[in-house]
């Protein structure tokens, strides 16, 4: 059974949350402040992390960004407020998707078996000199191993698998975040970003995740 | 003429400079012809005076010299009477003074007649009047006349007559004609001078009220300027005070009030400011509440199977109320963002066509009998947020459904060269006219006794007329009880343009028929 650590202050809504996440066939530990989330972590570390935003102690942003120090696990951000810079500034510091409330219990399930999922996938692929060992969950460039969470590696992973397709925003929002309909582009965006500031050599001038303007990305071709 | 004088009277700096030009040419004026009339009349009676003297000093000395010479034979007598008369006619051609002698009562001798008229002169100089006086009298007379000469040429001068008595001859009358042209010629130089020191005068004074003026007009212009530009906004604009004067105190109070001003605005502002974000907070804060009861009632609902009936409807309610107020919440919250400014477009150009067929299909798949789509072959490419236009489509084609009474509703697109229409025309219960200002309102209702049917939270028509207004849109509403309503929004194609032209007119072209 996947371990979800749920971190909110609300007492009443993380036994909801809990409720739920077990009627799911899911293993809850509870965290109430934000200082209390590391000590956790480093002693039963979850498959994937429910976030809130504000919270005492630390806030999300920051036990965000001190998770992401140490692990790649999947972080997804619970806001009430969908609108703000929250949003941006929590996927900067690491998160993989964000949850606005209220939600419906069902959405969330989804959104967080889509994080869980872990196709076993054969094969490798490769973008230009990058491969991409889909056993493994690996990617090697010039011989070392990147790190990278596992929404980058299934990002990566999606364009490399239809090189000379260019995939919208909302295309990739489909298969990668499991999103069913319209949901927020700056998720893409934030992410490709952090990508690519992992890959390429220059995030500026990017060869293996192209911007097509006007339409999304596509993976760089090889080159002859 | 009118444009001058109402520059002047919009300027106070022309006006101060106009009056006090004009006053000081009045009085120079005043002072240089009064000065230059006392002048030229001591002048003139000056010459005349001295003249007078010399003329009857020099006749004593002629009668004097002809007493004398009475007593030598008539040549002799005759000599002395004629040096008399060469000496005065010489004397006359140096000072411009001519001399006439004229009989006037003979006595004896006849043959010795003196006589002497400058040959030009014209005898008419002399007044007959003027001589008759000389006549009887015994002192030496003058007068004013104007010497006329024969060739045409006039002098302004005087006359002085006296008479004279050659002893075997008789007595003769004397005139001495005086040329004033040179007492002229430098009265008129005083007269230039006394011009030119008035033009200067004025000229000075001209200067000192401009001086003036800067010193009392230009902080009033200052002062002025500073109060404009606190209207147009500036709430920190301020008047530069130095100084002691009224004027300082004019700025000083001016100061005064524009801080009192900023405080009352500061303090309204921070108060519509607070209000908004207690809104805001409100809505969020109760964003986490809403989610454990949501979930809640969503796993009491999944296992409503297994309960009685009332309690299955129960939380069938409760689902359904917790998304009506999860709504309010949301539109609650979209509110207060317009309120506080801080809605923002996210621009793109997209197929507004597709929009609506799109919205229209997703919105009532159950209800596409009911609904009369007419859009453009082609697609329409508008920029602007279609996440927003999307919205206000929503809320009018389910206000339509919802007031539509089960009649058909039409949506039509049409477009020209800069904008695009987006017409929602229902059948239903339409408004009175005297609503149609406030169907915009917030929470607005138009039968507050009539049931409530649909979920609208009473936020969406409101919401609606911001989204239109963020594009630079136009929302209308027309609407007749019982013959349904028309709801009309028009965008300008382009995102930054405002709307010049309705391609869809506000009240329905089916209502006309029906009308005449």
């Amino acid at each position: 059974m996947p371990l979800v650590m749920v971190v909110d202050d609300d007492q009443d809504l993380a036994e909801m949350l809990s409720i739920v996440l077990t009627g799911a066939g899911m293993e809850v530990d509870l965290v109430n402040r934000g200082d209390q989330v590391m000590d956790l972590f480093n002693t039963n570390t979850p498959d994937l992390i429910l976030l809130d935003v504000m919270l005492p102690g630390i806030d999300g942003i920051e036990v965000c960004k001190l998770i992401r120090e140490k692990s790649m696990v999947p972080i997804v951000m619970l806001t009430a407020k969908g609108d703000t810079h929250d949003v941006v500034l929590g996927l900067e510091a690491g998160a993989d998707d964000y949850m606005v409330k209220p939600f419906k219990p069902q959405e969330l399930v989804a959104r967080i078996n889509t994080r869980l999922r872990r196709v076993a996938k054969v094969g490798t692929l490769g973008i230009c000199d990058l491969v991409i060992d889909q056993m493994e969950h690996k990617v090697i460039k010039n011989g070392k191993e990147i790190a990278l969470t596992r929404l980058e590696f299934d990002l990566l992973a999606a364009l490399a698998k239809e090189p000379g397709r260019v995939f919208t925003r909302e295309a990739l929002l489909s298969e990668v975040w499991g999103y069913q309909h319209a949901a927020d582009t700056r998720l893409v965006n934030v992410h490709v970003q952090r990508l690519r500031s992992k890959i390429e050599s220059d995030a500026d001038n990017p060869e293996y995740v192209l911007t097509v303007r006007g339409v999304g990305y596509k993976a760089g071709a090889a080159k002859v | 003429m009118l444009l001058s004088k109402i520059k002047i009277r919009q300027s106070l700096s022309l006006k101060v400079l106009v009056t006090s030009l004009g006053f000081s040419i009045i009085i120079a004026a005043v002072i240089g012809i009064s000065v230059h009339n006392r002048v030229a009349t001591t002048i003139i009676n000056e010459k005349i005076a001295i003249s007078k003297v010399e003329t009857a000093n020099a006749l004593y000395l002629a009668q004097g010299h002809f007493y004398i010479a009475r007593f030598q034979d008539d040549s002799g007598l005759n000599k002395v009477v004629q040096d008399f008369i060469t000496s005065s006619r010489e004397d006359g051609s140096l000072s411009g003074r001519e001399t006439v002698i004229l009989p006037f009562a003979k006595s004896g001798n006849e043959q010795s007649v003196y006589q002497t008229v400058p040959t030009l002169l014209v005898l008419d100089s002399i007044p007959k009047s003027f001589r008759e006086q000389v006549r009887q009298a015994d002192e030496v007379l003058d007068k004013r006349v104007t010497i006329r000469y024969s060739d045409g040429k006039e002098f302004p001068g005087f006359l002085i007559g006296g008479k004279l008595n050659i002893p075997r001859t008789g007595v003769y009358e004397i005139y001495y004609l005086f040329k004033l042209d040179a007492q002229y010629q430098s009265i008129s130089v005083i007269t230039w001078t006394l011009f030119a020191a008035g033009l200067l005068l004025v000229l000075l004074i001209g200067l000192s009220t401009q001086f003036v003026i800067k010193q009392v007009v230009s902080p009033v212009q200052q002062a002025a300027a500073v109060a404009e530009k606190f209207t147009q906004g500036d709430l920190t604009s301020r008047m530069s005070v130095s100084s002691e004067d009224e004027l300082a105190s004019l700025g000083k109070s001016f100061n005064e009030m524009a801080v009192s001003i900023q405080q009352q605005i500061a303090r309204l502002e921070n108060l519509s400011l607070l209000q908004q974000r207690f809104v805001s907070d409100v809505s969020h804060e109760l964003r986490t509440p809403l989610t454990t009861l949501r979930m809640a009632a969503e796993v009491i609902y999944e296992q409503k199977g297994n309960f009685d009936a009332n309690i299955a409807r129960s939380s069938e309610l409760l689902i359904n109320q917790i998304d009506r107020f999860e709504l309010l919440l949301s539109d609650l919250l979209e509110v207060s963002r317009f309120d506080a400014e801080a809605a923002a477009l996210g621009v793109v150009n997209f197929d507004i066509s597709n929009l609506v067929k799109k919205t229209v299909d997703y919105l009532h798949p159950s209800k596409s009998a009911l609904f009369e789509v007419l859009t453009p072959v082609e697609p329409i490419q508008i920029e602007g947020d279609p996440r927003r236009i999307e919205r206000i489509l929503r809320n009018l084609i389910t206000n339509a459904v919802d007031h539509g009474e089960g009649k058909k509703v039409q949506v039509q697109i049409k477009t020209s060269e800069n904008e695009v229409a987006i017409g929602v025309r229902d059948y239903g219960l339409g408004f009175n006219e005297e609503d149609a200002p406030y169907l915009f309102d917030r929470f607005w209702r138009a039968d507050p006794s009539r049931a409530r049917t649909s979920g609208g939270t009473g936020l969406g028509l409101s919401i609606a007329l911001e989204d239109a207004k963020l594009h630079q849109g136009q929302l209308l509403a027309w609407g007749k009880p019982q013959q349904g309503a028309h709801f009309v929004l028009t965008l300008p194609k382009l995102h930054g343009n405002s709307v010049q032209s309705f391609p869809i007119a506000l009240a329905p072209d089916d209502l006309v028929s029906t009308e005449n």
